[in-house]
């Protein structure tokens, strides 16, 4: 275990230094990606094993740092289900990454980048294994700078800056919440989260809810849950692709690991609010960020409110189990907490795949935006073919990952309906409506990603020229297509060891509810099965079974082949095609109420007669309700202020020197009134 | 109850099928059986204006009027070639036409029929000549079945149908 721990933080740490010595080249490049490599894969190692019950890993270093009480790491359960999830993402962005930054050969940024990656790989790995609130803090610090420097890595274009002030923005704001809830539990003596633990326990309930909700707060702006979700959609767009894939698919479910840590682990749950809190703000996540995901025409903006939708799924578990526990309903908490941690995993895999398929999309095309993309399934069939693959595991659709763990979710929530009070079972019953509304809406939402960028005519002359990604990028993708498909296939395996990790943090003994009944996944009441092995194998056969039909009885007709049918039109060009605007507009129209979209259409008639037009121009938004009602008065507030406070700032010496003596004066004025020498 | 009461004392206004016209029942009848025998199933008929005067179309929709309404024996017009077994082709194709009717031919899955109706489709009528006209249906997509009139009736245009089904090229 030990070795495993120093191998994973030496892997990363060369693979820094790397980056640094060895210049900008593709040495430098690929020694930095393979020991990042190693560095991931001997993470896995350890999380497998302490998640399998080996010897627990702890390491105490009161050297380092010694006068802030030194740095201790440790790894349970909880911790290695994160550290898992990071790791599996970490090895394929650093390969995918190696191919993406090619273009980047030569200029300092390279050094810069790779740097930052193993940097930030390093930090965010060693957030799960920090056991004590310094260590903890300083690495979720680490991480979230370190990712502010990849976010800025091509700062050059214009609207990367804006996105990365946003990004430190609300990050710092969450950090400041952080720092206040770690204070509030912050009781003397050492600061392990053991301590932690026991004094939490002390806490006047008033205080306990206080750190609870300022926890809240800001793992929440890390998360992104809406209302704090709003640097997601600008910082992905912004950053580099594999980038992306890292902070969509891992960082950001250090939000869900620090909620659990602190409200679950150290708190030791709370009131039925907090459940409901919790529920609430995961249901309103959940569907806001599909609604938005589907208006979107950017595809990798597309994908982050597509994560904001995923993580309100999963907090709405984890509120579930909060709610459970509160009210003594362990087995189902236990439940409803391995069905959210199960779905961390699998959007882990899926976002990471996703957003490397929209990198190398853009890396081909150089274009986020869907009405400029189409047909690109001729040119590069292996991305298609892996971001179809996420496609099918996001939209929850079996045989994949999405599936299996949004039905658990369901089955998960369903225990609410029983709840003893009526209060609790219509907020279930609501939260499973809304749970059902995003899974159906997910589902267009990819129809609408993947058709429209793969298929039909090329929208663009950057489409039709679009290449198949390099090797490395195409082996990242596929690593992680496949990963979707293990976690389906193995989750007869892999479930029953997220509930033993579930078990007691609800404070339920372990091994937890039995959930599994040979190759079966079953619910603890026992009211519902699901075979992931036998869906996948009998869907595979149906497949089999269809094509050599078709082999056997229709290969000997003549096969015609014939262009697609366009009523008939003499020639049809890409701008008859659906777009991805048109596509999201009956949506749009049902949910009018909450897009409140506002149109523009100006015609441009020939100077001549009314009957020639020579040119349309529409244009459409929807209303940005949180950042217009929410965002810019705060802002607007902070503006006001700091303008206020510039006027202090004068820039004439003398002034300051005045400030410096005022200040003597009442200094020396005060300790003369309070008589102290 | 304004309503329920004018129901009740208006009764049935449709007219009653006068004598001769039993037998369209009986054509519209051999048609489904035809089409069963062929296809196995209902018969899904395109309709193509290639440039007519409307004329025919006016008899074509007359299949559908509730005195024929042939849908109830199981043959309907369809949105799409792709759907299709049977083109029916009015007018003489116009220039504008004649890739579009083309497109439509290729579109529709073998086995395919097409019944071109009235005198234009056969000889462009009174439009033969005209710097807009391409030429008849038959110059442009093979034709299976012509039925002659100017219109003809939905009567001899349910007989050319059957005759088409009895060809039994398909």
């Amino acid at each position: 275990m030990r070795a495993l721990f120093f191998l994973m933080v030496s892997g990363y740490a060369t693979g820094a230094a790397a980056s640094l010595v060895l210049g900008t080249g593709p040495l430098a490049r690929w020694t930095s990606t393979l020991v990042a490599v190693v560095g991931a894969a001997a993470g896995l190692g350890l999380a497998t094993g302490a998640s399998m019950g080996g010897a627990a890993f702890s390491l105490e270093a009161p050297d380092l740092l010694a006068s802030a009480g030194g740095l201790a790491f440790g790894l349970d359960g909880l911790g290695a289900v994160f550290l898992a999830l990071t790791s599996l993402v970490a090895a394929p962005s650093a390969l995918y990454g190696a191919g993406y930054s090619r273009a980047w050969d030569g200029r300092p940024v390279q050094r810069q980048a790779g740097f930052m990656l193993n940097l930030f790989l390093l930090s965010m790995s060693l957030v799960p294994l920090a056991d004590g609130t310094l260590t903890f803090l300083l690495f979720w610090e680490g991480m979230s700078l370190s990712s502010y420097f990849l976010v800025m890595t091509e700062a050059d274009r214009p609207e990367v800056s804006g996105a990365g002030q946003w990004y430190l923005g609300m990050t710092q704001m969450g950090l400041a919440c952080l720092l206040g809830a770690f204070l509030l539990m912050q009781a003397g003596g050492p600061a392990t989260f053991a301590h932690l633990r026991a004094a939490g326990a002390m806490l006047p309930a008033g205080t306990r809810d206080l750190v609870f909700v300022l926890a809240l707060i800001g793992f929440g702006s890390k998360a992104g849950l809406i209302p704090l979700h709003v640097w997601l959609p600008r910082a992905h767009p912004a950053a580099p692709s594999h980038v992306s894939a890292l902070m969509s698919g891992a960082m950001i479910k250090m939000g869900v690991y620090g909620l659990l840590r602190i409200g679950l682990d150290v708190l030791g749950g709370g009131p039925a609010w907090w459940g409901a809190l919790v529920i609430g703000l995961g249901a309103l996540s959940a569907v806001l960020g599909v609604l938005y995901a589907l208006t979107e025409d950017d595809l990798k903006r597309l994908l982050a409110y597509s994560s904001v939708e995923n993580i309100g799924v999963i907090v709405l578990g984890v509120g579930a189990a909060f709610l459970f526990q509160s009210l003594q309903m362990l087995p189902a908490a236990a439940f409803a907490l391995a069905a959210a941690l199960f779905h961390a995993v699998n959007h882990a895999a899926f976002k990471g795949l996703l957003f490397m398929g929209a990198g190398a999309v853009l890396h081909a095309t150089g274009t986020r935006n869907m009405n400029r993309l189409g047909g690109l399934i001729r040119g590069m069939p292996w991305t298609a073919a892996c971001f179809l693959l996420g496609s099918v595991a996001i939209a929850g659709l079996p045989p994949l990952n999405g599936f299996v763990s949004e039905w658990l979710l369901f089955q998960s929530l369903l225990p609410g309906i029983g709840a003893p009070s009526p209060l609790v079972a219509v907020l279930m019953v609501l939260a499973l409506g809304m749970l059902a509304l995003t899974a159906g809406l997910a589902a267009a939402c990819f129809v609408k990603a993947f058709g429209i960028t793969f298929l039909a005519i090329p929208r663009s002359p950057e489409a039709v020229a679009a290449h198949e990604a390099d090797r490395s990028m195409r082996t990242g993708m596929i690593v992680l297509a496949a990963a979707c498909l293990l976690l389906s296939v193995g989750s007869f395996v892999i479930f029953p060891r997220l509930s033993t990790v579930a078990a007691p943090l609800v404070g339920l003994p372990a091994p937890g509810p039995v959930v599994r009944a040979g190759l079966t996944l079953q619910t603890p009441d026992g009211l519902a099965q699901m075979s992931p092995v036998i869906v996948t194998v009998g869907l595979g056969l149906v497949v089999l079974v269809a094509w050599l039909a078709v082999k056997r009885f229709a290969s000997r007709r003549p096969l015609r082949v014939g262009e697609t049918w366009g009523c008939g039109r003499v020639v049809q060009t890409p701008r008859m095609e659906y777009t991805s605007t048109a596509f999201a507009e009956p949506l749009r129209r049902i949910f009018a109420e909450f897009y409140r979209p506002t149109e523009d259409v100006s015609i441009d008639f020939h100077p001549d007669s009314r009957y020639f037009v020579q040119s349309i121009s529409y244009r459409s938004a929807i209303l940005p309700w949180f950042d217009r009602y929410l965002y810019a008065p705060v802002i607007a507030r902070i503006r006001f202020w700091s303008e206020r406070v510039l006027t202090l700032q004068s820039g004439s010496v003398h002034a300051y020197l005045a400030y410096l003596v005022a200040a003597l004066v009442l200094l020396l004025g005060w300790l003369v009134v309070t008589g102290q020498r | 109850m304004g309503l329920l009461s004018k129901i009740l004392r208006t009764g049935l206004v449709t007219e009653p099928l006068p004598a001769g016209d039993s037998e369209v029942v009986h054509l519209v009848r051999e048609v489904d059986a035809e089409s069963r025998r062929l296809f196995g199933r209902a018969l899904g008929i395109r309709e193509v204006d290639a440039g007519s005067c409307n004329g025919c179309e006016v008899e074509i929709t007359g299949l559908m009027s509730p005195v024929y309404d042939s849908e109830r024996f199981g043959f309907h017009f369809v949105a799409s070639p792709r759907h299709a077994d049977l083109l029916l082709v009015t007018g003489p194709v116009t220039r504008n036409m004649e890739v579009p009717l083309r497109k439509t031919y290729e579109a529709t899955p073998a086995p395919k029929l097409v019944v071109a109706v009235g005198d234009c489709a056969r000889s462009c009528g009174v439009f033969a000549g005209s710097y807009a006209v391409a030429g008849s249906v038959d110059s442009v997509i093979p034709v299976d079945v012509f039925v002659d009139g100017c219109p003809p009736e939905p009567a001899h245009i349910l007989q050319g149908i059957l005759t088409a089904l009895r060809s039994g090229r398909p």
